[in-house]
Order: structure tokens, then C-alpha cells, then sequence
């Protein structure tokens, strides 16, 4: 469906359709409009590389290079954010074994494994898909020179993203310090004979068995993750995504209608 | 051999490392495609993609994906790409395997791109029958294999329990391989 094919009345017409979708619908309507689902129902034919009941991997048809295998999930999603995250682990195995029989069988002398996640990252396609580019030296693909960021710029940049990071890492950890929190609450409940200068006193002096608390919170998510990993990475936290999910990640998602 | 990477775990800069655990590092590396590419790699020192075992490359990816999640959101991108240069002919410049997540903005300049190419009938079949070949030849071969481990040697002392199943792996296929480039 390209906009600009449409007459102003007809766009109009189409975006308010569009936002009175429920969710579900939505999901549906994208799917129609979209030519890799399509590739995955088999109603357009594709030379499949490899299947199963998660991806597909096929051959682009307009290629960087020839062999440019693309890895599609089955599940329509638009953006990597969207995938649950065990799937996300899933496919780049498989990637690591496309970009091993591409080395294998077609005498290239590397590999590009290459997401984009966007329009402006140049996504072109609303289905999300890993290339697994074929590279010969001199090729002139995704070619990109490296500058020098000074430590400044890095520090910047360290602060900004590193507090969101960890939130996203350490979904308990909210969770739990909630539950401190709560606890808090509960026992000045308890307690209701305290005059108000009295409980400001008690607050004051929780503060920092609080923080304790917290440290401690800290730790045991340590400890839990240590354990999890152990696990093996085991779908750490599916609701993680929904977790994060957040307008602007939405906005990215639907910039392709 | 000098390795990068393995320098940015030794050094352990406050403004280099972002995140470690005991199987992977994330970092700000001096040398970026943009303001804001962060770098995730393996602790363990493995060339090449093919060389990664399966559980840390999927920590990697989660890690990954997460760092592209909170560059969404906290950077103002508009968008990311998520980028594997494996091998010298893919632009490949340190020689330890390594995720980077770049950040974009419409019309940045950044020219992560290529030209589409229309491949003329022919060559796309004989492109489609080396490969399905290849893979049934990859197949038969991960039966009694599973995946070749570059580092399985290496691998074998520090987390013997954890790929025990994926240990002892002939990795004659990966050794073909290396010689490639």
C-alpha cells in the first residue's frame, strides 16, 4: 500500500479506518499488506533456503550480492523490540548458519549480518528479517567509515543510555523494590496511634534501612540472573517487552502504514 | 595477537564499558560509524561468528536487541541497525567477534545501504541450487556434530558443565573455513 498512490479523501479515509482498529485488527491488516507474509503462507513462491516452524529463510530477489539470504520469523513483526525474546536468540542461531554454509559453498571472504530497525535505519519492508549478506572486498556494501568520538561524547552517551539499559535488564528489580516499598507502607498502617512529627521521625530514620534494603534487592537480582543464566537464558522475561513498551517504539513500528 | 576487545575487558574504562557480565561486554568504542554505536561482544575471544557457541551468541542478541531498545528511547533514534561484520572481506576490523547496534536519524548520512541488484534468472537458480545443496551437505554434518566450536578447546576449561553437549565437536568444517580469507 503506498500513500502516495492514494488521493488525499482516500489516505484520510484509510488513516481513520486505521485508528479505530483494535490492536488485533490492526496486526491482521498489516499482515494483509504485507508481500513476506505472503512469502511464508506460500501464496507468493520464494526459494526457500530453510524452514521450520519459526522462520523461513529465503533468497532476495534483488540482492546486494548474489547468495544474499534474508531470514524472516513466520509471526509478523514489524521491529526487532517486538520479537519475544527467546525467538530473537533463535534466529540469530540460524543466522549463524546461513553466514556458515554462504562461507561454506560460495567462496566469499565474509559475511554481513544486518538488521534494520526503521525507515530511517532503512528498513524497507514492514516485516522484520535478518540479511545475511555474501562480501567480497571492494564490493561496495554497507560501507561505512569509522570517526573518532572523543571521551566527552562518550561519556555523554554512556549516561544517557545507561540507566535505561539496566532498567530494561532488570525488570526484578523494579518489581521488588516496589514490594519493599509496600511493605513500608503496610507497617505505618499498622502503627496508626503515631502522632504525624512521630512518623516523620520513623520515616526519616527508614531512609536508609530503605537504601539497605535496596542494596540487598540489588544483590539477590544478581544472584536470581546468575542463577537464570545458569538456565541457559531461558525466555528470561517475556513480558519484559511489554514492560518497555512504550509510544515511541510503537511509533517506529507503525511508520510503515 | 593484539585484540581490541580483549584490551577494552583488560582496561576496564569507566567510559569505555557499559555493561559486563561474566559472558559479554558491552562498550562505547573511540572508533564508531555514528555518535552513539555501542559494540556487544563476547568475553571469550572468538573470531568469527561461526566460532561463537550458540548460548553466548544468543546472549549476545538479547543484549543486543535491549541496547537497541534503550538507545530507542534514551538517544531520541529514530530507528537502528543491528550489524555483524564477520570477516575481513565484510569490513570486519578487530578480530574478536562483536554485535554493533547503530543508531540512526533520518538523513544522517550514513550510507548503510547497498544496491539492489536484479540477477539475471540463471544465476539466481544456480546461486539457490549451491546453497540448498550446501545445506543438506550442513545438515547431515550437524546430525552428529551440532555446530563447530572455533575456541572448543579454550572453551573446555572455563564452562565444561554448560556446553558439555556442545563440547568435543569436530570442528574440522570451521577449520576448513578459517582458511578461506
Amino acid at each position: 500500500m503506498d500513500p502516495q498512490q492514494l488521493s488525499e479523501e482516500q489516505r484520510k479515509e484509510m488513516e481513520e479506518k486505521i485508528k479505530n482498529m483494535s490492536p488485533e485488527e490492526l496486526l491482521e491488516f498489516q499482515k494483509q499488506q504485507c508481500i513476506f507474509c505472503q512469502i511464508i503462507s506460500g501464496k507468493i513462491p520464494s526459494k526457500k533456503i530453510y524452514e521450520d516452524d519459526k522462520v523461513l529463510a529465503i533468497l532476495d530477489i534483488n540482492p546486494a550480492a548474489k547468495g544474499h539470504i534474508l531470514l524472516l520469523p513466520k509471526e509478523h513483526y514489524a521491529i526487532m523490540p517486538q520479537i519475544p525474546e527467546k525467538e530473537i536468540g533463535n534466529m540469530f542461531v540460524i543466522a549463524k548458519r546461513m553466514s556458515k554454509l554462504i562461507l561454506k559453498v560460495l567462496k566469499v571472504s565474509g559475511t554481513n549480518i544486518f538488521v534494520a530497525n526503521g525507515l530511517a535505519a532503512g528498513q524497507k519492508a514492514q516485516h522484520f528479517m535478518i540479511h545475511i549478506i555474501p562480501r567480497k572486498e571492494g564490493d561496495g556494501i554497507l560501507e561505512a567509515e569509522g570517526k573518532l568520538i572523543d571521551e566527552e561524547m562518550r561519556g555523554k552517551i554512556k549516561s544517557l543510555i545507561e540507566e535505561k539499559f539496566n532498567e530494561l535488564l532488570g525488570v526484578k528489580k523494579k518489581v521488588l523494590q516496589v514490594e519493599a516499598e509496600s511493605s513500608d507502607e503496610d507497617k505505618e498502617v499498622e502503627e496508626p496511634e503515631e502522632t504525624e512529627k512521630e512518623g516523620e521521625e520513623r520515616k526519616e530514620k527508614k531512609k536508609p534501612s530503605k537504601k539497605g534494603k535496596k542494596k540487598i534487592n540489588k544483590k539477590k537480582v544478581v544472584k536470581e540472573k546468575k542463577e537464570k543464566k545458569k538456565k541457559k537464558v531461558e525466555e528470561e522475561n517475556d513480558d519484559d517487552k511489554d514492560d518497555g513498551g512504550d509510544a515511541s517504539l510503537d511509533d517506529i513500528a507503525n511508520l510503515f502504514k | 595477537m593484539k585484540c581490541e576487545h580483549c584490551d577494552i575487558i583488560e582496561r576496564r574504562s569507566k567510559i569505555e564499558i557499559l555493561y559486563e557480565d561474566e559472558e559479554v561486554v558491552v562498550a562505547i568504542k573511540d572508533l564508531s560509524i555514528t555518535p552513539g554505536q555501542i559494540t556487544v561482544f563476547p568475553k571469550e575471544h572468538f573470531t568469527i561468528l561461526e566460532g561463537v557457541p550458540e548460548n553466548i551468541l544468543e546472549k549476545c542478541s538479547l543484549i543486543a536487541n535491549k541496547i537497541g531498545i534503550a538507545v530507542f528511547e534514551s538517544l531520541g533514534s529514530q530507528g537502528t541497525n543491528i550489524m555483524i561484520q564477520n570477516g575481513l572481506g565484510a569490513g570486519q576490523k578487530v578480530p574478536h567477534f562483536a554485535i554493533e547496534v547503530v543508531p540512526r536519524v533520518e538523513n544522517d548520512g550514513l550510507n548503510l545501504t547497498w544496491e539492489a541488484k536484479q540477477l539475471p534468472e540463471d544465476e539466481m537458480e544456480t546461486a539457490f541450487m549451491t546453497l540448498e545443496q550446501g545445506m543438506k551437505e550442513l545438515d547431515s554434518s550437524v546430525e552428529n556434530e551440532d555446530d563447530g566450536k572455533e575456541g572448543s578447546n579454550k572453551t573446555k576449561d572455563k564452562s565444561d558443565k554448560k556446553i558439555a553437549k556442545e563440547d568435543d565437536k569436530d570442528n574440522y568444517l570451521l577449520k576448513s573455513l578459517k582458511k578461506i580469507p
